[in-house]
């Protein structure tokens, strides 16, 4: 293996001069808004998926803030039934696939590419295209707060027949559950699309001496995510394919009317809703196993059955769906089989802690603010598990499925570990990311405020449901005994609320006007930390070779081996036409528009805006293939000068257009008109 | 800006408030003490899951300690205790030990058996009766309608036609085990009387069963545990487990037909005025006198109340019929005949109404009655039943293009004391 | 522009793994499809076991040979999509066109016999979507499928007017692929529409006059059609397509190989088992 080349090279030249339309002139802004709108770079794409999921994340919370005042009192008013019950609903659908999901694929994007040491991912604008369509379906979710029809009231899971026409719709107009099934169809367009991409990147773009036994854990998760996605998502989509016929077209799938088998559809969501939580969870996992070994010093524990352990546990996934319908009366014999694959699951989850605490085990513990999340999320990671072993004997979960405990348990893992992991992901590559330092004693608080917080509002509920009291209910008598644990855990969640006050506070500030960051501040394992901070748009300026696991480390205890090779690696791409960069593009945006306007067309049942809004989509798709050969290319600039405004902060700057004309009425204007002096552009067009 | 340096004394009394509250929640036993405590089994179902469960709680507890202990262990000791010690030279690059990693997953492999055994004899036990008992085994239909429970005792048929039918209170004898057969009448509904088993699903086009026991006579709580819409959650119902000979004895009360308060329409005024009712919306319909002993109430609910007022009972039964109650309302014996809402042949002799929300006596009756929007709101009583396309009204019409309601029954306070006085007559 | 093979098209040099992006993409997709697939045939297989009462008697609905015609037919499309592919891999693009012209007809003739087979069961068997669960499971589960060849005959047709964009980039041939691609479609329709009117007129046994006299529009278009299409295809320019584009096609050819493949499995499935 010589040289990798990166992901758009050209195999023959593109002819010098094409003759276009004016519409299909390429758009070459580097800032600014059409940077954004355009961009297919994975650092960009990866930021505007960060963003757009912290954002849903804050609604998820308010949403559940607004749950926990209903449920602070017996008997409570705050709420009308109706409003709770979409509450819950869309409280759940944001925070899986519009919070926790895109904060992964944030990384997936941003972190991925840069540890196996590629310039971008394999496919750039799909790229694009898939967080333009995530977008358009968290759109289409959250489009019924503002009409008359409401948000959806049926359940993050939907059971039918709750979802049929006969159920679900209070009158003629009443498109609150067709916007569901539309959202997360476009949605799961969005997280299949955006896998594959993943799959190619990882398996394909890797460096020179990147063995698939040397990928960091984080992009090992990625990796197994991305197939269980492209594996999982089919199911509900059809699942969701099929509601949509009964509720347009009159079809019988799921109605009772017609003889249809309502356990069907729920088949059909738990064999893709199983292997969900994986995705939620082994892209944290993929997180806390980087940050052990750097702020431990030390290599992950067990590194080859750590990554087993995941891809065991993305296999298994596939095998225990059935046990979300413990109680649906499948047969002694169906119970018993998902009652024990389940269990089984437990093993190498329990690996995982094991090789984490290995991974401690003499090390030199840097107590960093990702170091506490990581922890924190060993052990409430931990806790979740356990009441996941309860949950797996299926006599025990007799009793507690739909109840408090189950949301105990699922809150334990969803927060105390997917969400810890995130947070202390943001923490960990801020730096990398940003170039600035968070500050270490803000960090902490938030750590602690929110580790308070998250323990006091969801431990009461495991008693909650214990003693009884099923999920999903908008109101509840004061003789149950209920009383106590519910306004605990009202509390609670407003103590875990200031936490992620703090936090995000702390972030936007650290944003504009935290301290400089050194290059590679926290002694990094991995090639990303190799980069300058913020990384420049071709990542690497001479593509690394990899002789070892932690490659970087590695790295920094052979310099001058490595610096042989980077002189020897850079001549040679020299010769192939320095790093070619894939140009921008609007026909992703434009794809995605298509797939926007079409979906909620079809979901107020008007077919012809339907078929129109496919036809754009269509078009996008056309006028976007004949350019896919087309590439910038781009000559590094070796020594690194002063940049104003990067990349990396503009974003947030558009988005919070408003507020930062007070954050930083010093700092240079949002939009600059020149583009970054540092890097010598050609393009072709 | 600069921020203060990290205050070691500020954590120490962060995670000592954490372990307060932490305390706090180990010192309330309580917790796990209400009506319908999975704790607090009183039959062989709910038993043999609530020792599965402890099994789980045990195993995992040990392993918990373990592994917290040495979880705790490792970061203390390997702690860097100051800045030069973070920066100091790095540890030794281990990359792990196959033995121990081995040695783990058959640790974690033993303790799953250990679960997995009982978890096993637990599924068959739980799934239906016994062998040996089927022969005893009392069968009763349970259907979950929006958002009320019918109960069908098939084995009880009535000297004209049909079986006994009652709703959201399910009548069972004691020490003997009861097979309930789970239906539905639109979406999924689930069945589960916490003190006496786990729940199961009620699944539309799929019968589904489970069984129970009690061991005692017993009131006891349930409710519907699976998202069935609007009204989820409030839509509850009570087992009351009976003494073999009280078991036959309100069988055969129940096959009775409803029954007549002798009428002497000039002994009383007809026209009252009862004071005007204000509740608010959710108000509880609970009392803790009648918690204090509910098998007692429920024993005293059977007998003809103590006030009655025959000519308000006959004028109550003649707005039943006025006010179109007997289109959805079966009155076994007088006038209702509608099937698509509970049967209220006996509904005086029931301890709660509106689909076990309200203690059944004359101002929740009132209450429901004259405003069933502020009780459960949304009922089908308000808004009509769907029929196929069509939608059979209740106290509102709903217009099916735009959702929009009108007014279509209204029931003034002295009707509602009527009505009410009529069903508190129909023991 | 056809050149000496100088490409190994089993080795890309500029990956890890030596499969190129494009194929292994596919390969991830098809996995994913795989996938969709097996839901919707579980649908079906579910509701076969479970048929809720009053189902129709299924064997009276098919016509098996119809079927086994257009298996075969989209059988025979895949050897003409392989032979495709090899021939742009050797850089021989008129032959490539050739094959790629033979793939989409019989893809065509595939669509032409599954909308008759449609038309057939609502119109005279009386099966419909929404009439029972079976149509609702037969119709989803083979309309998705005709999607899938529909969009492939299209992936089709547009590599198709692709191979004729000119080398000489001075030479702007948007508008020109545009009209190329209107006359494609509407061909097709017209033809279509022709050819299920011939097949009806014969069943029925009426005089090749009548089928003139109701489908002359249809007809002529279709003629025209054509022979605007043999002038577009009548290129001796360079063009912008050979042995690079072997990727784009071969990636083309395994998607209709799946598509192939699925279709064997629902027609054994949906259709042979019912004769069982």
């Amino acid at each position: 293996m010589d040289t990798i080349a990166p992901a758009s090279l050209p195999t023959h030249e593109a002819p010098a001069a094409e003759k276009r339309p004016w519409i299909f002139t390429r758009p070459t802004a580097k800032t600014g808004l059409i940077s954004w709108l355009t961009t297919v770079d994975h650092k960009r794409v990866g930021l505007m998926y960060g963003f757009s999921a912290l954002f849903f994340f804050l609604v998820g919370g308010f949403e559940a803030l607004l749950i926990r005042i209903q449920l602070a009192v017996p008997n409570n008013t705050f709420l009308q039934h109706q409003t709770y019950n979409e509450l819950f609903t869309m409280h759940a659908t944001t925070m899986i696939f519009l919070a926790v999901m895109p904060l992964s694929a944030a990384f997936f994007n941003y972190i991925m590419p840069l540890q196996i040491g590629a310039r971008d991912v394999a496919f750039p604008r799909l790229n694009g295209f898939a967080f333009w369509v995530f977008l358009a379906g968290a759109i289409i979710l959250n489009v019924g707060w503002f009409i008359k029809a409401g948000s959806p009231d049926i359940g993050w899971f939907g059971y039918a027949p709750l979802t049929s026409k006969a159920y679900s719709s209070q009158f003629a107009g009443d498109i609150s559950t067709d916007l569901w099934v539309m959202g997360l169809q476009i949605l799961g367009v969005s997280s299949v699309v955006g896998s594959l991409n993943f799959i190619v990147t990882i398996i394909n773009l890797r460096a020179p001496g990147m063995t698939m036994m040397r990928l960091p854990v984080f992009t090992w998760m990625t990796l197994i995510t991305a197939f269980l996605i492209i594996l999982s998502f089919p199911a509900i989509t059809i699942a969701l394919v099929e509601l949509m016929m009964d509720r347009n077209f009159d079809t019988g799938f799921f109605e009772i009317s017609k003889g249809g088998l309502p356990i069907l559809w729920q088949h059909l969501f738990w064999v893709f809703g199983h292997p969900e939580v994986y995705i939620l969870i082994l892209p944290a996992m993929g997180i806390i196993s980087e940050i052990l070994p750097t702020f431990s010093r030390k290599p992950l524990f067990g590194y080859p059955i750590v990554v087993f352990s995941g891809a065991c546990i993305g296999f298994l996934g596939f095998g225990v769906w059935s046990h979300h319908m413990f109680t649906t009366g499948m047969g002694a014999v169906a119970t018993a089989a998902f009652s024990l694959a389940t269990m089984a699951i437990a093993v190498p989850t329990g690996v995982k802690i094991f090789n984490w605490i290995g991974t401690l085990w003499g090390g030199h513990l840097k107590m960093t603010t990702p170091m506490m999340f990581a922890l924190g999320f060993i052990w409430m990671f931990m806790m979740g598990g356990f009441s996941g072993v309860m949950h797996a004997a299926a006599p025990a979960d007799a009793q507690q499925q739909d109840s408090y405990f189950v949301v105990a348990h699922f809150h334990y893992v969803l927060i105390g570990g997917s969400v810890f992991a995130l947070l202390a992901g943001i923490h960990y590559w801020f730096p990398l990311i940003f170039g600035r330092t968070v500050s270490e004693f803000w960090g902490k608080l938030s750590f602690w405020v929110i580790f308070v917080g998250f323990n006091t509002t969801f431990f009461p509920m495991h008693f909650l449901g214990l003693n009884g009291m099923p999920r999903r209910t908008a109101v509840y008598d004061g003789n149950m005994g209920w009383n106590s644990p519910n306004f605990i855990a009202t509390i609670g969640a407003f103590i875990l609320g200031i936490g992620i006050a703090i936090y995000f506070v702390t972030m936007v500030y650290t944003l504009f006007k935290g301290p400089k960051a050194a290059r590679d501040p926290w002694d990094g394992r991995t090639l990303e930390w190799a980069l300058p901070n913020p990384p420049p748009e071709y990542n690497f300026a001479v593509t690394p070779s990899v002789h070892a696991r932690d490659a970087f480390w590695y790295e920094k205890h052979h310099r001058d081996e490595i610096a042989r090779e980077k002189i020897q690696h850079a001549r040679s791409e020299s010769e192939h036409g320095g790093i070619h960069m894939p140009s921008q593009s609007w026909f992703p945006l434009l794809t995605a528009i298509g797939m926007l306007v079409g979906s909620l067309f079809l979901a107020n049942h008007n077919y012809l805006g339907a078929i129109s809004g496919g036809g754009l989509t269509i078009l996008g798709a056309y006028l976007w293939s004949p350019k896919a050969q087309a590439a910038t290319t781009c000559t590094p600039n070796l020594t690194p000068t002063a940049k104003t405004p990067t990349p990396s902060t503009e974003l947030p700057l558009i988005f919070l257009f408003p507020l930062s004309l007070y954050l930083s009425p010093s700092s240079s204007p949002p939009i600059p008109p020149t583009p970054t002096p540092s890097i010598g552009i050609k393009t072709k067009d | 800006m600069r921020l203060p340096a990290p205050s070691r004394i500020a954590f120490r009394q962060l995670a000592a408030l954490s372990l307060a509250s932490l305390a706090s929640f180990l010192g309330g036993w309580s917790w796990i003490e209400g009506p319908q405590s999975t704790f607090d089994t009183q039959g062989p179902v709910a038993k043999s899951q609530l020792d599965v469960f402890y099994t789980t709680v045990w195993v995992t507890g040990i392993i918990f300690v373990v592994v917290a202990g040495v979880l705790t262990y490792a970061t203390l000791k390997f702690r860097a205790r100051n800045e030069s010690d973070a920066h100091a030279e790095p540890p030794a690059q281990s990359h792990g030990n196959p033995f121990i990693e081995l040695g783990l997953i058959a640790a974690s492999v033993f303790a799953l058996v250990i679960i997995a055994v009982p978890t096993l004899r637990a599924i068959w036990y739980t799934y239906d009766v016994p062998e040996a008992e089927k022969a005893n085994a009392y069968e009763v239909n349970a259907t979950g309608l929006q958002w009320w429970f019918r109960f069908d005792y098939p084995s009880e048929g009535l000297d004209n036609s049909g079986h006994l039918v009652t709703g959201n209170e399910l009548v069972i004898p004691a020490n003997r085990p009861v097979r309930i057969n789970l239906r539905t009448a639109d979406v999924i509904h689930s069945f589960w009387v916490p003190k006496l088993a786990g729940k199961v699903d009620m699944l539309p086009n799929r019968g589904n069963h489970l069984w129970l026991q009690a061991d005692q006579p017993g009131y006891f709580w349930g409710q519907c545990a699976e998202f069935c819409g609007e009204d989820h959650a409030v839509m509850r119902f009570r087992v009351i487990a009976l003494e073999a000979k009280d078991f036959a004895e309100w069988v055969a009360q129940q096959k009775q037909p409803a029954r007549t308060v002798a009428t002497n329409l000039t002994a009383e005024p007809l026209r009252i005025q009862p004071a005007s009712l204000t509740f608010k919306r959710n108000a509880p319909g609970w009392s803790q006198e009648f918690d204090l002993n509910p098998l007692e109430n429920w024993k005293q609910k059977q007998f003809p109340e103590k006030d009655e007022n025959p000519a308000l009972i006959a004028h109550g039964r003649k707005l039943f019929q006025e006010k179109s109650c007997i289109s959805c309302h079966t009155v076994r014996g007088h006038e209702g005949v509608g099937t698509t809402a509970p049967d209220l042949t006996h509904v005086g002799a029931r301890t709660t109404i509106a689909g076990g929300l309200l203690e059944n006596n004359e101002a929740n009756l009132r209450r429901w009655i004259i405003d069933p929007n502020n009780v459960k709101p949304g009922n089908k009583m308000y808004v009509g039943v769907p029929l196929g396309a069509s939608v059979m009204p209740g106290y509102m019409l709903r217009d099916a293009k735009t959702g929009h309601l009108t007014p279509n029954i209204k029931i003034d306070n002295s009707e509602g004391a009527a009505l009410a006085a009529y069903l508190l007559s129909l023991k | 522009m056809s050149h000496a093979a100088t490409i190994d098209h089993h080795h890309d040099v500029t990956t890890s793994t030596g499969i190129p992006n494009k194929k292994l993409f596919m390969w991830a997709f098809l996995a994913s499809d795989c996938m969709f697939f097996g839901a919707l045939i579980s649908t079906h297989l579910i509701y076969r076991l479970h048929p809720p009462p009053g189902s129709p008697d299924v064997s009276k609905i098919f016509s098996i040979e119809l079927t086994s015609f257009s298996t075969f037919i989209l059988l025979m499309s895949s050897l003409l999509m392989a032979l495709a592919v090899n021939s742009l891999q050797k850089g021989h693009v008129r032959s490539t066109r050739h094959n790629l012209l033979g793939t989409i007809f019989f893809g065509l003739i595939f669509l032409g016999c599954q909308v008759y087979e449609f038309n057939h069961f609502v119109h005279e068997k009386g099966l419909t979507l929404s009439n029972s669960i079976f149509g609702s499971t037969f119709y989803t589960l083979t309309g998705t499928h005709g999607c899938h060849v529909a969009i492939g005959v299209l992936w089709l047709v547009l590599m198709y007017i692709r191979s004729f964009k000119p080398a000489d980039p001075s030479r702007s041939w948007l508008a020109r692929a545009i009209a190329h691609f209107v006359v494609f479609t509407i061909t097709t329709v017209a033809g279509t529409a022709a050819v299920l009117g011939l097949v009806h007129t014969i069943q029925s046994h009426e005089s090749l006059s009548v089928f003139i006299d109701h489908h002359l529009l249809a007809t002529s278009t279709t003629v025209i059609g054509l022979a605007l299409l043999t002038w577009f295809g009548f290129s001796r320019k360079p063009v912008d397509f050979g042995e690079a584009n072997a990727i784009d096609v071969e990636s083309m050819g395994l998607y209709w190989h799946f598509v192939d493949i699925v279709w064997i499995v629902i027609f054994t499935v949906v259709y042979l088992l019912e004769y069982l």
